[in-house]
């Protein structure tokens, strides 16, 4: 009797708890399809009974972003306002808003997301090349009928990043472009204007080096900091479309006007013109160096300029922080005004939702919402961030109301053409060569320019013949 | 009920729930692993391709691959001949210690309850160039400053020392375990003897501690083969890729472009290379030490 009583009794324990490990998943489908059906008997009653052609049924949506972090609560309060917007707009939508670090969302999240298949209906999306690889993989909704219907399909500036195969996958939030940050008021100190000409650059880094200041600022941890510079400066010598070529063999990074952008990056890491130690500085410090006034030039991106706003780090040097474009090279190819600039964040939305009216009704409603003048001016106004939408010239004046941004307005305004970053030309092989391996061994002396050129074409070769 | 418990049935019917947690968690991803290492999956896709093996002679042929080999060894050279001494040295000290041991214990423990971000950030200022401790010491005997973390030279040993104080505490607790379960009346009976404290602690404590210290030893191969988050929080693999060790080299080399099936075969022979070297660690020391019975 006791055994028996044992037996049964470990049956039910084993029983319960395989049904307890499995048995959730199904339980909230279940419920979901209960509560559906409940639903589509509630709404079929009603369609009899009201002939409301929309439901009123509450549904979730969620929105993962990466707006974490003080420095941006600014952007984060213009994803809630946009959210506000399509709630109101859409009937029975609730958005959860679920924040990650971006490096975390776009390298691990996101992407263990869409290998499973479950993607958040609304996402932070790199451009290039994360977008081509979902879309490629039909994991994105296709947003080219959704925004012939808006019609705002052509007030982008730029939506390359985000398409594939002629139809668009997602659009950027913000566009950036890259060049110098200085200290106003050492160069007023000096009695310097900012360089018009790359060899007056080249006798303020001088000069201030011989006054025991840091020239530039560097931190060289992660790859992609001190390439910003480097980028730009092999793009000036063979041409801002040089780095295009790579991937289809029309041009290679051993190149002798190549090799000569990376003479003049170790030219200046002989000369000490960067901080000392720089391969052990997180970019953290890159900023902290010019905050602090210890470095004077700082070569970096427009969406550093929300540093130097009240309550930021760099509150201290606010109306004292100019911006300038590298000058133009001696026996430099092509346009030589060219600014090195960039759409690649942004948003990009599951395929799943075209199988939902009610949540396709949410993605219209949010794009509409997110994508316009109002929130594109709010974004550069209030967090830095230059316009990924073309904005009227007269409008933008006039909404610019800090010096620094239109000093960057200006920049962006003299250059003739611009050019995206290496990183979404070139094959992801390329990208960790170049940013893990060869420029921290050019800054740390174990690599020549011209050896550096070899090693990267032979990746590329590699890269180029895999893709074929 | 002891009855129903030797009842095979009964006993097979208690372990099927571990068992199926085991098989979900533990066998299933490795098979998984196993069998994507095979293949060119982009983490991705729906579909899969098979490439034999490809990845495999991929990573081999890879120099990056080796340099990171070759530094996963480093981590356990510098766990086995350095940090297991100083674990012995200092057990035997905290030991022996007559007023506040509990409190020696506690701040040895301390680094292993950090979390290694915070372990990265407290010895990036340690390691700092300018205002660093170590460069100040050295600057008050006239050295130049060491560049620790972007120095070719010194990175992989700033990282080991880090990692050798993040774990050393949680190991000597082990080992302070096993020294005080030491009957005390071998030691009195030593020290009535005439022996000295060095003596006791070589002849009696050190030979009875062997166990405990080839556990020490197994769990130090096994860390430092999956040696990453100090790696990455200190200098990310850098400089020039000279401190990567096999996990960020996966990381780096295969996640982040795509290469998830790449990745799986870097994680397969992470798993196979620890197993070969605990497996030879088990067979030609830790089989050979003798059980201790007081």
């Amino acid at each position: 009797m006791k055994k028996s009583l044992t037996m049964l009794l470990s049956l039910i324990f084993v029983t319960s708890a395989l049904l307890t490990g499995c048995g959730s998943n199904n339980n909230t489908a279940n419920n979901a399809e209960g509560d559906a059906t409940a639903t589509n008997g509630a709404n079929a009653t009603n369609a009899v009974a009201t002939e409301e052609p929309v439901s009123t049924e509450p549904f979730e949506m969620t929105i993962r972003h990466t707006q974490v972090g003080a420095d941006k609560q600014k952007r984060l309060a213009i994803l809630e306002d946009v959210v506000g917007k399509v709630q109101a707009e859409v009937p029975g939508l609730t958005f959860k808003l679920d924040g990650v670090d971006s490096d975390v969302n776009r390298k691990e999240k996101l992407r263990g997301e869409m290998a499973a298949g479950n993607p958040p209906e609304i996402f932070d999306l790199f451009g290039s090349p994360d977008s081509k690889i979902y879309a490629k993989e039909s994991k994105l909704l296709d947003l080219t009928p959704i925004l012939e219907e808006l019609g705002i399909k052509d007030k982008f500036s730029n939506l390359d990043p985000f398409t594939y195969e002629g139809k668009i996958y997602g659009l950027p939030i913000g566009g950036s472009g890259e060049g110098f940050f200085y200290n106003k008021e050492y160069y007023a100190s000096k009695g310097w204007q900012a360089p018009t000409t790359f060899a007056e650059l080249e006798k303020q880094l001088a000069e201030i080096k011989a006054d025991g200041k840091v020239p530039l600022a560097g931190a060289s941890k992660a790859g992609w900091v001190p390439l910003m510079l480097a980028n730009h400066l092999w793009s000036r010598y063979a041409g801002p479309d040089v780095t295009v070529k790579f991937a289809t063999g029309e041009a290679k990074w051993s190149d002798p006007d190549v090799i000569k952008g990376f003479a003049k990056y170790k030219e200046w890491i002989d000369k000490g013109y960067f901080k000392k130690g720089e391969l052990g500085f997180e970019y953290a410090e890159y900023t902290t160096q010019f905050t602090s006034g210890e470095a004077i030039l700082m070569y970096d991106g427009t969406w550093k300029s929300s540093v130097f706003k009240a309550g930021q780090s760099g509150e201290g040097l606010i109306g004292k922080v100019g911006f300038f474009n590298i000058p133009a090279v001696d026996g430099g190819v092509g346009d030589q005004t060219a600014l090195m600039r960039d759409v690649n964040n942004g948003y990009g939305f599951s395929a799943s939702a075209e199988k939902d009216p009610r949540q396709l009704a949410a993605v219209k409603s949010f794009i509409k919402n997110m994508f316009n003048e109002e929130m594109q001016l709010r974004g550069l106004v209030e967090d830095g961030v230059l316009p990924a939408m073309k904005i009227d010239q007269a409008v933008l004046t006039a909404n610019i109301t800090d010096d620094l941004m239109s000093e960057i307005v200006g920049v962006l305004n003299n250059s003739k053409s611009s050019f995206p970053a290496f990183d979404s030309l070139v094959q992801a092989d390329v990208t960790t060569e170049i940013s893990n391996i060869q420029i921290q061994k050019l800054i740390g002396g174990q690599t020549t320019p011209e050896k550096m050129g070899a090693a990267l074409q032979k990746i590329q070769e590699e890269a180029n013949a895999a893709v074929e | 009920m002891n009855k129903a418990l030797r009842n095979p049935l009964v006993f097979t019917l208690f372990i099927i729930p571990g068992l199926i947690l085991f098989l979900m968690f533990f066998i299933y991803p490795i098979f998984s692993s196993i069998y994507y290492s095979f293949t060119s999956w982009n983490g991705v896709s729906d579909t899969v391709k098979y490439t034999g093996l490809t990845n495999f002679k991929k990573a081999f042929g890879d120099e990056r691959f080796w340099i990171s080999v070759k530094n996963n060894g480093w981590f356990i050279l510098f766990s086995i001949c350095i940090q297991v001494p100083l674990i012995v040295f200092f057990s035997l000290l905290i030991a022996n210690v007559k007023k506040l041991k509990g409190l020696y214990k506690t701040a040895v423990f301390m680094p292993s309850i950090m979390s290694t971000a915070v372990i990265g950030i407290l010895w990036g200022f340690i390691y700092e160039p300018n205002i660093g401790l170590f460069n100040k010491l050295l600057g008050l005997v006239g050295i130049e400053p060491i560049y620790w973390l972007s120095d070719e030279r010194f990175a992989m040993l700033s990282i080991l020392i880090t990692n050798a104080w993040q774990w050393t505490g949680f190991y000597i607790v082990m080992v302070l375990a096993a020294i005080l379960s030491i009957p005390g009346e071998l030691d009195e009976a030593a020290a009535i003897d005439g022996a000295t404290g060095f003596q006791r602690a070589t002849r009696i404590t050190l030979p009875l501690i062997v166990p405990i210290i080839s556990v020490v030893i197994m769990l130090s191969i096994a860390g430092a083969m999956k040696a990453a988050d100090i790696v990455i929080v200190m200098t990310k693999g850098g400089p020039a890729g000279s401190t990567e060790v096999m996990a960020t080299y996966m990381i780096k080399y295969a996640i982040t472009n795509f290469k998830y099936g790449y990745g799986n075969s870097i994680a397969v022979l992470i798993f196979m290379f620890t197993l070969v070297v605990t497996a030879l660690y088990q067979l030609l020391v830790a089989r050979r030490t003798e059980r201790i019975e007081y």
